[in-house]
C-alpha cells in the first residue's frame, strides 16, 4: 500500500515521541497524509505490550491497540538518553514541522531537548507537549491513568448503571480528549506559521482537556442552577436508563431519545398506540423519569414485538429518535457501514491482513486514508537513517551495538 | 495574532456537535456566524422556558454571532447566499437531507463559492441506508458498538451515561477536519467537501475492539472498570453517599506502595496478591478488601494519601469538585461570561495553550438574531429601511421581533 493521492497534510513531517496514550494525536495527522515518524526507544513503545493481541499471542507487532493507533506511521528506534542519540535526533528536528511528546514534566529539559533548545536548531518547529496535569501547578508531579483521569473529568459520576460503581467509557477517553486538543493546537500553529515563519510551543494536559472537552455542559448546568429562577439543580449521579431508556426488542436492544411530548407521542405511535401508553401523564418527561421502573415494565411488552431495525425505521417515520444498540459485530456488518466503506483492509507484515476502522470522514479533494500499516519496531531505520541522514549500514550496526538505535 | 484571525465561518445546525465545533473555531479567533431560524429553532434553544437563557445552548454557542433569518423565504436564502460567498468554512450538522431541502447542499454552495470548505457532520454520514436518520448524542454510542461494551459485566443491559458522550469528541474531529482543510486551501486555493459520520468517530475511539473482531473473530463484551493488566483498577466507594475514588495499580512497586499506605494489613501478605497474575485472578476478593479500606475515608483523603505515596488515584468528581480542583484553578480553567439574559455564569475555559498566540477570548452566546442588523449593515451593505422592512415581514429575526419564551421541551 502506498499513498496514491495527496492528503491535506502531505507536506508536513511529524516526529511522534508519544507512547500509546498520545498515539491518537499523530494518527489523525497520518490519516490526512502527514509523514509521521514514530521515534521509539530501542526496546519499543510500551504500547506494543498492550492487550488484546492478534491470536491472543503477546508480541510487539501484534497489539491491537498499537496497530490501530499507529497505523499510517513509520518507526525508527533511537535512544535519546545517549550522546549520539541526541545528535541524530537534532538532525531529524531540522527536517520536521512538528514534534509531539508525552513524556512527564521536566523530562525533555533533562535531556536538554526543551523547546528553546530545539527552536535554536529549527525555528519553524512546532512542539506539542501532552502531560497528565500540565507543566506547572499543584498536581504537576501526580500520576494519572486513563481511569483516574476520566474519573476526575467530572463525566464518570453520571456514567454507568444506576446505583452501581461508576463505569469507564470504553477506549481511552481522557487521553483521546488530550490528543484531539493537541491536534487542533498543532493545526492552529501550522496556520500561524504560514504567516509568521515561526514555530511555537503547545502545552496540553489530559486533566484540563478531559474536563473541558469531553462534556462541557456539566459546568453551565451547575452554574445556571445556582441562581434563583434557574432550572432545578440536578443531583449528579447515574440516571442513564431514566433519561435515555434502553428496551429489549426481538433481536437485541434499542435506545430511545424521547424528551419532548411530541417525541413521546411519536414513540407511542411507533408501538401501535396501545391504550396503556395513551395516559396523559406519560407525556410529561419528569413524570416518566419518576416512574422509570413502571414504564419499563409496560414498554417491554410492546418493544419486544419488533426488531431493532423495524423500530429504528419506524422512529424515523414517526419522528422519535430510536437507535439500535449494535454490538461490535453488528456495526462492522451493518449495511450502512459497508456502504460507506468505513473499514479498510490493511496488510501488516507480521500481524497479517485484516479490516481496520478507517478515518471517520470522507474528503473529496484530499482523501483521508490509512496510508500504511502500523510500523514494526525500527522498520524504517535504514530508510531514514541511511537514505535521508546519510549514515552507512556499518554506522547502523555500530549504533545498534552501542544501544543508540 | 489569533490562530484563525480573519477566517469567516458559517455555522448551520443544532444540538451539540456542529455548535461545539464552531464554538471552538470562534474561540481560536475566527468570525463565526450562526444561521438561525425562529420557525426551526436549534433544539437546544427549546429545552427551557426562555430560548435565550439555556445553559447548554449558551455554552455550545459561545463565540458566535447570530443571524436570524427565515430560511424558507427566497429573500432569506438570497441573503444567506451572499454570506456563503464570503465564507471560508461552512459547518452543518442538520439531519441528512435538510441542507439539500434548503438549497444549501454542497453542490449548490460550491456554485456560489467554489473554494469553500464544507464540513457536514451527521450521525451516520452520507452514502448509505441510514444517512437521513436523525442522531442525537446518545444514539452515537448506541449505533457504533460503543454502548454495547459500556457497562459492568453484570449489568442487566448497558445504559452508558446521562451525558450524550461521545458527541463532544465528534465535534473536535469536525474542528480538525476544518482546520486541516483550511491549511490545504491556503496552500492550493482548493476547497472541498468533508462528510463525517459521528458513529465512525465513536468506532474509531474503540478501534482495538474492532480489530479484535476482524483479527480474532471476537465480539467484545463489557469489562466495566477492570483492566486485563492492572489490579486494583476501579472506582471504590468512600465515606458518604455515592462518593468514589478511582485507583489504578499497574506495577508491583505501586502495589507495595499501596500496601504501605493502607498499613500493610495481614491480607496484603497473602501470597495470592503478591504478583499481578495473582491479583488479577483474585480480583473480586481484592476489590472487596480495597473497598473495606476506602469505605471509612473521605474520597479526597483516599486520593491525597495514595498520590503522596506514588499510587495513581483520583476522586470521581462532580461539577463543584472540578470547580474547586486545585490544578484546574491554577490553570484558570473556567471562565465567567456575562450573557445579556442569563447574566454572569461559569463555563469551561479554553484548553488551547499556544505560546505565541494572543490570549484567546470567549464571548457569550448570542440571543436569537442578536447580530442580524449588524451583519446586514456591515457585511451585506443593506440600508436601515430595507433591514426594517425585512424584520417587519419576518424574513429577518432580531431579539426585538422574536418571542423568546418557549414552552420548554418538558412542558
Amino acid at each position: 500500500m502506498t499513498k496514491e493521492q495527496e492528503g491535506a497534510l502531505s507536506v508536513y513531517r511529524i516526529l511522534d515521541l508519544t507512547d500509546s496514550w498520545g498515539a491518537y494525536c499523530a494518527k489523525l495527522l497520518a490519516d490526512l497524509g502527514a509523514d509521521v515518524i514514530k521515534i521509539e526507544m530501542p526496546e519499543g513503545d510500551p504500547g506494543r505490550a498492550m492487550p488484546p493481541f492478534v491470536d491472543d499471542i503477546p508480541h510487539p507487532e501484534k497489539s491491537l491497540y498499537f496497530l490501530h493507533r499507529n497505523a499510517g506511521k513509520r518507526s525508527i528506534t533511537l535512544n535519546l538518553e545517549t550522546v549520539e542519540g541526541i545528535d541524530i535526533f537534532e538532525k531529524l528536528v531540522k527536517t520536521a514541522d512538528v514534534l509531539i511528546d508525552n513524556s512527564p514534566p521536566d523530562y525533555m529539559d533533562y535531556l536538554d531537548l526543551d523547546y528553546p533548545a530545539l527552536q535554536e536548531i529549527n525555528p519553524r518547529l512546532i512542539m506539542a507537549s501532552i502531560t497528565e496535569f500540565g507543566h506547572s501547578g499543584p498536581y504537576k508531579y501526580r500520576k494519572g491513568s486513563n481511569l483516574v483521569d476520566f474519573a476526575m473529568s467530572g463525566v464518570m459520576i453520571t456514567s454507568g448503571y444506576p446505583g452501581k460503581e461508576p463505569c469507564l467509557l470504553p477506549g481511552s477517553p481522557a487521553y483521546d480528549a488530550a490528543s484531539v486538543h493537541a491536534n487542533i493546537s498543532i493545526l492552529c500553529a501550522l496556520l500561524m506559521r504560514s504567516a509568521t515563519g515561526q514555530g511555537q510551543y503547545i502545552d496540553t494536559s489530559v486533566h484540563e482537556t478531559s474536563r473541558m472537552g469531553l462534556y462541557p455542559w456539566i459546568v453551565p448546568n451547575y452554574s445556571y442552577a445556582l441562581n434563583p429562577g434557574g432550572p432545578p439543580p440536578t443531583h449528579e449521579t447515574r440516571m442513564g436508563a431514566a433519561i435515555y431508556p434502553v428496551y429489549p426488542c426481538k433481536d437485541g436492544l434499542i435506545r430511545v431519545v424521547a424528551l419532548t411530548p411530541r417525541q413521546w407521542d411519536a414513540l407511542v405511535r411507533v408501538l401501535g398506540s396501545p391504550e396503556v401508553l395513551l395516559m396523559e401523564e406519560w407525556r410529561n418527561f419528569m413524570y416518566r423519569i419518576g416512574n422509570t421502573d413502571d414504564l419499563y415494565a409496560i414498554m417491554i411488552e410492546f418493544t419486544e414485538k419488533y426488531t431493532m431495525l423495524e423500530l429504528f425505521e419506524a422512529g424515523k417515520r414517526e419522528g422519535v429518535p430510536i437507535a439500535p444498540i449494535l454490538n461490535i459485530a453488528d456495526f462492522y456488518n451493518s449495511p450502512h457501514t459497508k456502504a460507506r466503506g468505513y473499514f479498510v483492509e490493511v496488510d501488516h507484515p507480521v500481524a497479517g491482513k485484516a479490516d481496520y476502522p478507517g478515518p471517520p470522514y470522507k474528503w473529496t479533494e484530499t482523501p483521508a486514508s490509512i496510508g500504511r500499516p502500523a510500523p514494526c519496531l525500527g522498520e524504517h531505520n535504514e530508510e531514514i537513517y541511511c537514505k535521508e541522514l546519510g549514515l552507512s549500514k556499518n554506522d547502523l550496526v555500530a549504533l545498534r551495538g552501542a544501544g543508540v538505535l | 495574532m489569533l490562530p484563525l484571525e480573519n477566517v469567516k465561518v458559517l455555522s448551520f445546525g443544532t444540538g451539540g456537535v456542529g455548535p461545539d465545533a464552531c464554538k471552538i473555531i470562534g474561540e481560536l479567533g475566527a468570525d463565526v456566524i450562526k444561521i438561525e431560524s425562529k420557525d426551526n429553532l436549534d433544539f437546544m434553544r427549546t429545552i427551557g422556558p426562555d430560548i435565550n437563557n439555556i445553559g447548554q445552548f449558551n455554552e455550545a454557542n459561545r463565540n458566535k454571532q447570530s443571524f436570524g433569518v427565515n430560511l424558507k423565504s427566497d429573500k432569506g436564502k438570497e441573503l444567506v447566499s451572499q454570506l456563503i460567498k464570503m465564507a471560508d468554512i461552512l459547518v452543518e450538522n442538520f439531519r441528512g437531507g435538510v441542507m439539500k431541502s434548503l438549497g444549501f447542499d454542497y453542490e449548490n454552495v460550491r456554485r456560489l463559492n467554489p473554494e469553500i470548505i464544507y464540513v457536514s457532520s451527521q450521525g451516520f454520514g452520507g452514502g448509505g441506508p441510514f444517512s437521513d436518520h436523525q442522531a442525537y448524542g446518545p444514539m452515537l454510542s448506541s449505533a457504533s458498538g460503543m454502548l454495547s461494551i459500556w457497562a459492568q459485566p453484570d449489568d442487566p443491559y448497558p445504559v452508558g451515561s446521562n451525558s450524550p458522550l461521545p458527541d463532544h469528541m465528534a465535534s473536535k474531529h469536525v474542528v480538525i477536519a476544518a482546520l486541516a482543510a483550511l491549511d490545504y486551501k491556503r496552500r492550493t486555493g482548493k476547497g472541498q467537501f468533508i462528510d463525517m459520520a459521528q458513529t465512525e468517530v465513536a468506532a474509531s475511539l474503540i478501534g482495538e475492539h474492532y480489530l479484535d473482531y476482524t483479527f480474532n473473530k471476537r465480539t467484545a463484551k463489557p469489562m466495566g472498570n477492570r483492566s486485563p493488566y492492572a489490579a486494583p483498577h476501579g472506582c471504590y466507594a468512600c465515606k458518604g453517599t455515592d462518593e468514589w475514588c478511582a485507583i489504578t495499580v499497574f506495577t508491583d512497586e505501586e502495589w507495595d506502595s499501596f500496601c504501605d499506605v493502607i498499613g500493610n494489613p495481614s491480607w496484603t501478605e497473602d501470597p495470592k496478591f503478591a504478583g499481578l497474575l495473582g491479583r488479577l485472578k483474585n480480583v473480586a476478593e481484592l476489590d472487596e478488601k480495597v473497598r473495606e479500606w476506602t469505605a471509612t475515608l473521605d474520597a479526597h483523603v483516599v486520593m491525597e494519601t495514595l498520590q503522596a505515596a506514588g499510587v495513581t488515584a483520583g476522586v470521581v468528581q462532580r461539577a463543584p469538585d472540578t470547580l474547586a480542583d486545585p490544578q484546574l484553578k491554577w490553570d484558570n480553567a473556567f471562565v465567567e461570561l456575562d450573557h445579556p439574559v442569563s447574566g454572569k455564569r461559569l463555563y469551561p475555559g479554553i484548553p488551547f495553550h499556544l505560546s505565541d498566540a494572543s490570549p484567546l477570548q470567549s464571548t457569550p452566546a448570542p440571543m436569537l438574531g442578536q447580530h442580524t442588523e449588524e451583519i446586514c449593515r456591515e457585511l451585506l451593505g443593506m440600508s436601515d429601511d430595507e433591514i426594517k422592512r425585512l424584520l417587519d415581514e419576518d424574513i429577518l429575526h432580531s431579539p426585538a421581533n422574536t418571542e423568546s419564551s418557549g414552552k420548554g421541551m418538558f412542558g
